[in-house]
Protein backbone atom coordinates (compact mmCIF):
# COMPACT_ATOMS: atom_id res chain seq x y z
CA UNK A 1 0.00 0.00 0.00
CA UNK A 2 1.63 3.08 -1.17
CA UNK A 3 0.44 6.43 1.55
CA UNK A 4 2.06 8.86 0.01
CA UNK A 5 2.43 9.89 -4.18
CA UNK A 6 5.67 11.49 -3.47
CA UNK A 7 8.62 10.22 -5.29
CA UNK A 8 11.30 9.05 -3.25
CA UNK A 9 14.28 10.89 -4.81
CA UNK A 10 13.94 14.73 -4.70
CA UNK A 11 15.87 17.12 -7.31
CA UNK A 12 17.39 19.49 -4.74
CA UNK A 13 19.08 17.37 -0.92
CA UNK A 14 18.47 20.73 0.88
CA UNK A 15 15.90 21.01 3.63
CA UNK A 16 13.34 23.46 3.02
CA UNK A 17 13.55 27.26 4.39
CA UNK A 18 11.84 29.97 4.46
CA UNK A 19 8.38 30.15 3.51
CA UNK A 20 7.90 26.24 4.32
CA UNK A 21 4.28 26.57 4.06
CA UNK A 22 4.52 28.10 0.14
CA UNK A 23 6.80 25.14 -0.49
CA UNK A 24 4.61 22.54 0.44
CA UNK A 25 2.37 23.27 -1.07
CA UNK A 26 3.97 23.13 -4.35
CA UNK A 27 6.12 19.85 -3.23
CA UNK A 28 5.05 16.69 -2.61
CA UNK A 29 6.39 15.22 0.70
CA UNK A 30 9.57 13.05 0.74
CA UNK A 31 8.18 10.64 2.77
CA UNK A 32 7.04 7.02 1.04
CA UNK A 33 5.85 4.20 3.01
CA UNK A 34 4.72 1.22 1.87
CA UNK A 35 3.22 -2.38 3.64
CA UNK A 36 2.64 -4.95 1.64
CA UNK A 37 2.89 -9.07 1.72
CA UNK A 38 5.28 -9.35 -1.81
CA UNK A 39 8.73 -9.90 -0.89
CA UNK A 40 11.39 -7.81 -2.13
CA UNK A 41 14.86 -6.87 -2.84
CA UNK A 42 16.50 -4.23 -0.80
CA UNK A 43 19.20 -4.16 -3.39
CA UNK A 44 16.96 -3.65 -6.18
CA UNK A 45 14.95 -0.97 -4.65
CA UNK A 46 18.52 0.89 -3.58
CA UNK A 47 19.75 1.34 -7.13
CA UNK A 48 16.22 2.85 -8.03
CA UNK A 49 16.02 5.57 -5.13
CA UNK A 50 19.63 6.80 -4.12
CA UNK A 51 20.52 9.43 -6.35
CA UNK A 52 20.28 12.35 -6.02
CA UNK A 53 22.08 13.02 -2.46
CA UNK A 54 24.94 12.85 -1.07
CA UNK A 55 24.56 10.42 1.82
CA UNK A 56 22.63 7.58 2.35
CA UNK A 57 21.75 5.51 5.45
CA UNK A 58 20.40 2.27 4.74
CA UNK A 59 18.82 -0.59 7.87
CA UNK A 60 17.69 -3.66 6.90
CA UNK A 61 16.08 -6.21 9.35
CA UNK A 62 15.35 -9.82 8.66
CA UNK A 63 14.00 -12.95 9.99
CA UNK A 64 16.61 -14.41 12.52
CA UNK A 65 16.66 -18.70 11.89
CA UNK A 66 16.12 -18.88 16.25
CA UNK A 67 12.71 -17.81 17.89
CA UNK A 68 13.19 -15.57 21.00
CA UNK A 69 13.26 -19.04 22.89
CA UNK A 70 16.65 -20.11 20.98
CA UNK A 71 14.21 -22.53 19.16
CA UNK A 72 14.92 -23.43 15.59
CA UNK A 73 12.50 -20.91 13.78
CA UNK A 74 10.05 -22.20 11.37
CA UNK A 75 8.36 -19.06 10.08
CA UNK A 76 7.70 -15.43 11.36
CA UNK A 77 4.25 -14.00 11.12
CA UNK A 78 3.78 -10.35 10.82
CA UNK A 79 0.71 -8.57 11.13
CA UNK A 80 -0.33 -5.19 10.88
CA UNK A 81 -3.31 -2.56 12.09
CA UNK A 82 -3.78 -1.09 7.88
CA UNK A 83 -3.71 2.10 7.57
CA UNK A 84 -3.03 3.06 11.24
CA UNK A 85 0.11 1.49 10.75
CA UNK A 86 0.93 3.12 7.71
CA UNK A 87 -0.23 6.75 9.06
CA UNK A 88 2.03 6.57 12.22
CA UNK A 89 5.29 5.19 10.08
CA UNK A 90 4.56 8.15 7.68
CA UNK A 91 4.06 11.17 10.59
CA UNK A 92 7.68 9.70 12.34
CA UNK A 93 9.19 9.72 9.04
CA UNK A 94 8.20 13.37 8.33
CA UNK A 95 9.03 14.42 11.95
CA UNK A 96 12.29 13.16 11.92
CA UNK A 97 12.84 13.86 8.68
CA UNK A 98 11.93 17.73 9.21
CA UNK A 99 13.99 17.36 12.73
CA UNK A 100 17.48 16.26 11.58
CA UNK A 101 17.26 18.12 7.93
CA UNK A 102 17.07 15.08 5.88
CA UNK A 103 15.87 15.04 2.27
CA UNK A 104 13.99 12.09 1.72
CA UNK A 105 12.60 8.84 3.48
CA UNK A 106 11.90 5.18 2.41
CA UNK A 107 10.05 2.66 4.26
CA UNK A 108 9.70 -0.27 3.12
CA UNK A 109 7.89 -3.58 5.56
CA UNK A 110 6.46 -6.88 4.53
CA UNK A 111 3.98 -8.61 6.47
CA UNK A 112 2.51 -11.79 6.31
CA UNK A 113 4.03 -15.02 6.48
CA UNK A 114 8.19 -14.97 6.21
CA UNK A 115 10.59 -17.46 6.34
CA UNK A 116 13.97 -17.11 8.21
CA UNK A 117 16.64 -14.77 6.22
CA UNK A 118 13.75 -12.94 4.46
CA UNK A 119 13.82 -9.23 4.47
CA UNK A 120 11.80 -7.72 6.89
CA UNK A 121 12.27 -4.02 6.69
CA UNK A 122 14.09 -1.87 4.40
CA UNK A 123 14.52 1.96 5.81
CA UNK A 124 16.27 4.73 3.86
CA UNK A 125 17.23 7.88 4.34
CA UNK A 126 18.81 10.13 1.93
CA UNK A 127 20.43 13.90 2.97
CA UNK A 128 23.37 15.79 2.04
CA UNK A 129 25.30 14.55 5.01
CA UNK A 130 26.13 11.26 6.64
CA UNK A 131 24.78 12.76 10.17
CA UNK A 132 20.88 13.87 9.62
CA UNK A 133 21.20 10.91 7.60
CA UNK A 134 22.19 8.44 10.29
CA UNK A 135 20.42 10.03 12.93
CA UNK A 136 17.55 10.25 11.21
CA UNK A 137 17.55 6.41 10.20
CA UNK A 138 18.61 5.35 13.61
CA UNK A 139 15.97 7.10 15.21
CA UNK A 140 13.22 6.26 12.47
CA UNK A 141 14.13 2.62 13.40
CA UNK A 142 13.07 2.74 16.65
CA UNK A 143 10.01 4.30 15.92
CA UNK A 144 9.06 1.81 14.36
CA UNK A 145 9.58 -0.66 16.45
CA UNK A 146 7.69 0.98 19.12
CA UNK A 147 4.97 3.76 17.02
CA UNK A 148 3.76 1.19 14.47
CA UNK A 149 1.34 -1.41 15.27
CA UNK A 150 2.95 -4.28 13.87
CA UNK A 151 2.82 -7.79 15.43
CA UNK A 152 4.99 -10.61 14.86
CA UNK A 153 3.98 -14.38 15.56
CA UNK A 154 6.79 -17.02 15.61
CA UNK A 155 6.35 -20.43 14.25
CA UNK A 156 8.36 -23.27 15.72
CA UNK A 157 6.61 -26.48 13.98
CA UNK A 158 2.66 -25.99 14.20
CA UNK A 159 2.96 -23.97 17.26
CA UNK A 160 2.62 -20.41 16.93
CA UNK A 161 3.38 -17.75 19.98
CA UNK A 162 3.01 -14.00 19.73
CA UNK A 163 6.17 -12.17 20.71
CA UNK A 164 5.09 -9.63 23.56
CA UNK A 165 8.34 -7.19 23.06
CA UNK A 166 10.78 -6.26 21.23
CA UNK A 167 13.95 -7.56 20.70
CA UNK A 168 16.56 -5.47 22.95
CA UNK A 169 18.61 -2.69 20.93
CA UNK B 1 -19.85 21.69 1.55
CA UNK B 2 -21.87 19.40 3.70
CA UNK B 3 -20.94 16.30 1.60
CA UNK B 4 -17.41 16.92 1.90
CA UNK B 5 -17.70 17.50 5.30
CA UNK B 6 -19.96 14.06 6.26
CA UNK B 7 -16.82 12.63 4.71
CA UNK B 8 -14.38 13.45 6.85
CA UNK B 9 -16.70 12.94 9.96
CA UNK B 10 -15.75 9.62 11.98
CA UNK B 11 -19.69 9.29 13.29
CA UNK B 12 -22.47 8.48 11.46
CA UNK B 13 -26.12 7.42 12.62
CA UNK B 14 -25.97 3.50 12.32
CA UNK B 15 -25.84 3.29 16.27
CA UNK B 16 -23.16 0.90 16.93
CA UNK B 17 -19.16 0.77 16.81
CA UNK B 18 -16.91 -1.59 14.96
CA UNK B 19 -14.63 -3.31 17.23
CA UNK B 20 -11.34 -4.71 15.81
CA UNK B 21 -8.58 -7.22 17.44
CA UNK B 22 -5.59 -8.60 16.66
CA UNK B 23 -2.80 -10.47 17.53
CA UNK B 24 -2.53 -12.43 20.86
CA UNK B 25 -6.25 -10.83 21.49
CA UNK B 26 -7.62 -12.16 18.35
CA UNK B 27 -6.76 -15.91 18.76
CA UNK B 28 -7.80 -15.50 22.03
CA UNK B 29 -11.30 -14.07 21.55
CA UNK B 30 -11.71 -16.10 18.21
CA UNK B 31 -12.93 -13.19 16.34
CA UNK B 32 -11.53 -10.57 14.33
CA UNK B 33 -14.15 -7.78 14.33
CA UNK B 34 -17.72 -7.51 14.93
CA UNK B 35 -20.10 -4.67 15.05
CA UNK B 36 -21.44 -3.55 18.94
CA UNK B 37 -24.69 -1.56 19.67
CA UNK B 38 -24.17 1.91 21.08
CA UNK B 39 -27.61 1.77 23.61
CA UNK B 40 -29.08 4.64 25.99
CA UNK B 41 -28.13 2.23 28.93
CA UNK B 42 -25.35 0.80 27.15
CA UNK B 43 -21.37 0.72 27.14
CA UNK B 44 -20.48 4.64 26.53
CA UNK B 45 -16.76 4.62 26.78
CA UNK B 46 -14.01 2.19 25.02
CA UNK B 47 -13.66 0.50 28.41
CA UNK B 48 -16.90 0.02 28.94
CA UNK B 49 -17.60 -1.48 25.35
CA UNK B 50 -14.78 -3.72 25.94
CA UNK B 51 -16.44 -5.24 29.55
CA UNK B 52 -19.49 -5.57 27.74
CA UNK B 53 -17.29 -8.30 25.41
CA UNK B 54 -16.89 -10.38 28.21
CA UNK B 55 -13.06 -10.88 27.48
CA UNK B 56 -11.89 -10.74 31.04
CA UNK B 57 -10.09 -7.29 32.38
CA UNK B 58 -8.54 -5.20 30.13
CA UNK B 59 -4.62 -5.69 29.89
CA UNK B 60 -2.73 -2.86 31.18
CA UNK B 61 -0.09 -3.38 28.11
CA UNK B 62 -3.23 -3.03 25.46
CA UNK B 63 -3.56 0.19 23.73
CA UNK B 64 -6.68 1.66 22.36
CA UNK B 65 -7.66 3.25 19.38
CA UNK B 66 -10.65 4.79 18.20
CA UNK B 67 -10.85 5.94 14.42
CA UNK B 68 -7.16 5.30 14.43
CA UNK B 69 -5.70 7.31 17.05
CA UNK B 70 -4.70 6.27 20.41
CA UNK B 71 -6.83 7.64 23.36
CA UNK B 72 -7.43 6.85 27.34
CA UNK B 73 -9.78 4.13 27.72
CA UNK B 74 -12.22 6.38 29.14
CA UNK B 75 -12.66 7.78 25.29
CA UNK B 76 -16.29 8.31 24.96
CA UNK B 77 -17.64 6.50 22.14
CA UNK B 78 -19.82 7.59 19.09
CA UNK B 79 -22.17 5.77 16.19
CA UNK B 80 -19.90 4.97 13.98
CA UNK B 81 -16.27 4.91 15.39
CA UNK B 82 -13.97 2.35 15.09
CA UNK B 83 -12.56 1.13 18.39
CA UNK B 84 -9.47 -1.23 18.42
CA UNK B 85 -7.79 -3.02 20.74
CA UNK B 86 -3.83 -3.27 20.58
CA UNK B 87 -1.51 -5.74 22.10
CA UNK B 88 2.18 -4.04 22.49
CA UNK B 89 3.63 -3.80 19.37
CA UNK B 90 6.35 -5.54 18.41
CA UNK B 91 7.14 -4.85 14.88
CA UNK B 92 10.12 -3.34 12.83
Amino acid sequence: MLVTNSPFCLPSPVAEMGDAKAQQSERPKAVQVEIHPEPFSPWQRLESCCDGFAASAVFIGRVRPESAQGAHLDALELTHYPGMCERRIDEDAERLRQLHGAGAVLVLHRVGRLSPGEVIVLVVVQADRRGPAQRCCNELIEALKHDAPFWKREWCGDQGAWLSGNTPL
Amino acid sequence: MEARLQAVMPHDDSGSVRVLLFAALRDQAGWEEKRMPLAVDGPQTALQLWMALELGALPAAVRVAVNQQLVDPDQQLHAGDELAFLPPFTGG
